[in-house]
């Protein structure tokens, strides 16, 4: 997701394709891609070299080829629509191109970029999508089974801040600075006139590069991207909600779709006891037992009524010491002659 | 005249009744101008159903009623209809009895001073004569029950129409002259609002008129009097603040009721005048001037006392007319309370400059209230503004209202002294001036 318009925030599209690019590189087809860019670089009429977007002075890599599927573009780049994508609250008359189609199988990779503060990221300079709206968009899509596993990477000035508030279980996150420092941008183009990236998404571009589709780096070498010799600002993240050890998770179960292909030619008959087949597949490294969705309702708590708590009376002491005062205002103007009158 | 009475109070309870049961009493009940933070009935709903799940009805911003309030609903919500009719009925015959003593009180004191001929000769059709009062206590249970506002506040089940019935009894009480009930019933409006504090000074000047003590600063009775007052007031007061204490065990009430009403934190709009200068006022501003917008109600009690101390119920409505316009959230029902005076002074009708333009304006911006909210609220074609300068009309009316009535009173009694043709030294027709 890019959440910045005009010509200045060119980086932050050259961001979002870079990322794209190696995504689909490592063999993520468009289906299984929700691409939001909120301009157009590539046929902006002040980009000197129409129909392209560089992520590298010089113009090395132009990151817009001939096969970049944008499914929000310009203004339908906005924070409602990012958050009906993640919860799948969207209007039936959407496209499927532009529906997020997971299911409780899913690894999800999010990448966002653009202009943020301390908890809040900034979208096409008219609104801002907070922390807290991030993290309970992710405990919706936990609780309709929408991912396995998510991996957030988050680009923008104070970008720790916007993984803080996540409390919905398998989320990694990555973030490009703390709370309080700004990210940087990389060089600028002259040619072009603009910066063409920033500095994490460049060298994680970097090192994205290394990798295909069957190499075995894990998630800890994607941690150390970028240190604070290079990028200036210091990167985060975070990984106390993720079951497995990032040791043992592959940059390519996100960034990549790989499957394990086994050919085989005995036949195998699919009978109802799977616990033959099942032995098959590689053991999951969970050192916890896995999280069930149904424990995640309180329906116990639901269903058990409260019992009605017992109506407030004023105190007596209260009561005795009103009625007291009271009928001594008036005796005192009555006189006590009176009392016999009133019994 | 209980006859007229009773039929003036089961008048005014038919047109409650039938609003009661109309479709117009949800309406009226979330009209801003009838109803405050202070006073509005779904607040004090609100309170007791928060009392009844356990919690302190005073956590939270919602409830700013005192804890007798609270006592008092407790065991009548229920019959919450009949509370407020019965309160705005208790109110008028109180009012009654009290303009007839009062009546009673000023004849007295006209004979005193045509006898001891303080008056100019030629005065005689300013003097007041029994026929003309017999009828102004009735006049005033009926301004007060049938006046649109009163109905209205009840309507709307406002807790206003209580602090009417408490003040309108310390009035019956300090009429009546009994300095003991009169200090229970101001502590108790002071209790309720914190703005009848400034009623003390009338009561005080009242009640000494009617012991005959002379009011001089070095008059030792007078000290004597003054500091007997004085201490069953604050006595009264603090036990009655002390027993609030012991509803809810907490002092909690304090800050929630005093406290709002003298910080004004909420500025929902209302007929006053606080809202929109501290809706758009900065944050370190705001507390030197609401400590000026809050002097500016207590500041007139000296002058006046020093001006009108030989008319102490005069300055008692004056007085009533300054809280009701100045108050932090003042409501029509505060307006209601001194517009039930105003046949008291029926005499000085010829003296009234600008009644008809007030008039005028009091009805119109009265209109006018409900139409630029709508317009500012639902339709969206005006703006806050709109709804502020008809505020400030009306309380320039109000204010225009008392000023001309204020000197009505003064010429009235510069006539009775001085003689009605006056002439200046050379013989030509002088003018009455207020300086």
């Amino acid at each position: 997701v890019c959440t910045s318009r005009f010509w200045f925030n060119y980086r932050h599209v050259a961001n979002t394709l870079s990322v794209y690019r190696s995504v689909k590189r490592l063999g993520i087809p468009d289906s299984h891609i929700v691409l939001m860019l909120a301009d157009d670089m590539a046929c902006n009429p002040r980009n000197p070299k129409p129909a392209t977007v560089f992520s590298h002075k010089n113009m090395e890599l132009n990151v817009y080829g001939d096969d970049v599927e944008v499914d929000y573009r310009s203004y339908e780049v906005t924070v409602e629509n990012f958050l009906r994508v993640l919860t799948g609250r969207i209007p039936p008359s959407t496209p499927r191109s532009k529906r997020l189609l997971s299911d409780d199988r899913s690894n999800i990779l999010i990448y966002m970029t653009g202009h943020g503060g301390n908890g809040f990221l900034k979208f096409q300079d008219s609104e801002e999508i907070t922390n807290v709206e991030l993290a309970d968009a992710f405990e919706q899509m936990w609780q309709k089974r929408r991912y396995n596993e998510l991996l957030f990477i988050i680009d923008t000035c104070q970008g720790a801040s916007m993984y803080e508030r996540f409390y919905s279980p398998n989320i990694m996150a990555l973030a490009s600075s703390q709370v309080g420092e700004d990210s940087l941008s990389h060089q600028p183009d002259l040619g072009i006139g603009v910066h063409l990236m920033d500095r994490y998404t460049f060298y994680v571009l970097e090192f994205l590069e290394e990798i295909h589709p069957a190499s075995q780096t894990n998630m800890n070498d994607l941690f150390q991207v970028c240190p604070k010799s290079l990028c200036v600002s210091t990167p985060g993240h975070r990984t106390d909600l993720f079951q497995r050890d990032p040791q043992n998770v592959l940059i390519t179960d996100f960034f990549g779709s790989v499957r394990k292909v086994e050919i085989t030619t005995e036949t195998i008959s699919l009978d109802r006891d799977l616990a033959a087949v099942e032995s098959k597949f590689p053991k999951d490294e969970l050192a916890t037992e896995p999280l069930k969705y149904a424990e995640q309702l309180p329906v116990a708590q639901i269903i058990h009524q409260k019992p009605k708590q017992k109506d407030w009376h004023p105190p007596g002491g209260f009561i005795l010491g009103l009625w007291a005062l009271i009928i001594m205002v008036f005796f005192k103007t009555y006189g006590i002659k009176h009392m016999k009158h009133v019994f | 005249m209980a006859a007229p009475l009773v039929l003036v109070v089961l008048a005014a309870v038919t047109v409650r009744a039938a609003l009661f049961r109309s479709s117009l009493a949800a309406f009226i009940a979330e009209r801003v101008e009838v109803v405050s933070p202070l006073s509005a009935w779904k607040r004090v709903v609100e309170g007791l159903a928060l009392l009844d799940l356990g919690v302190s009805p005073y956590s939270g911003a919602i409830f700013h009623e005192t804890p007798l309030i609270i006592y008092l609903f407790h065991f009548l919500i229920e019959y919450a209809e009949l509370v407020f009719m019965i309160t705005d009925v208790l109110t008028a015959v109180a009012l009654y009895l009290a303009v007839q003593d009062f009546n009673k009180v000023v004849f007295k004191k006209q004979k005193l001073l045509i006898e001891l001929d303080k008056y100019a000769p030629d005065v005689a059709e300013l003097i007041q004569t029994p026929m003309d009062m017999h009828y102004i206590p009735l006049k005033v249970a009926l301004f007060y029950l049938l006046n649109p506002y009163t109905v209205m506040s009840c309507v709307a089940k406002s807790t206003c129409a209580i602090n009417n019935s408490v003040i309108a009894f310390f009035i019956l009480a300090t009429i009546k002259g009994s300095a003991f009930l009169s200090a229970v019933f101001l502590a108790l409006a002071t209790y309720q609002s914190l703005y009848p504090l400034t009623l003390f000074a009338p009561a005080l000047l009242y009640l000494l008129q009617r012991q005959f003590i002379p009011i001089k600063l070095k008059s030792k009775s007078f000290w004597l009097y003054t500091m007997q007052y004085a201490s069953l007031y604050l006595c009264s007061l603090v036990v009655i603040i002390c027993l609030s204490f012991f509803l809810l065990n907490s002092w909690d009430f304090i800050p929630s009721v005093y406290g709002f009403i003298l910080s004004v934190p909420d500025l929902t709009p209302n007929i006053g005048l606080f809202w929109y200068f501290f809706a758009e006022m900065f944050e370190h501003f705001s507390l030197f001037f609401v400590c000026v917008f809050q002097i500016n109600v207590f500041f007139y009690t000296i002058p006046l006392a020093i001006k009108l101390k030989e008319h102490p119920v005069f300055f008692m409505f004056v007085q009533i007319a300054i809280i009701s316009i100045f108050k932090s959230y003042p409501t029509v029902g505060d307006v209601a309370l001194y517009m039930a005076f105003l046949p008291v002074w029926s005499h000085l009708y010829r003296f009234l400059r600008n009644i008809f333009i007030l008039s005028c304006v009091l009805i119109f911006c009265s209109f006018l209230f409900p139409v630029l909210w709508h317009l500012w609220i639902y339709a969206g074609s005006a703006n806050s503004n709109f709804y502020y300068a008809i505020t400030l009309t009306f309380n320039i009316g109000q204010i225009l209202l008392i000023s001309d009535y204020f000197y009505a009173f003064l010429r009235r009694e510069y006539y009775l002294t001085h003689g009605l043709h006056l002439t200046r030294q050379d013989g030509t027709e002088a003018m009455l001036v207020l300086k």
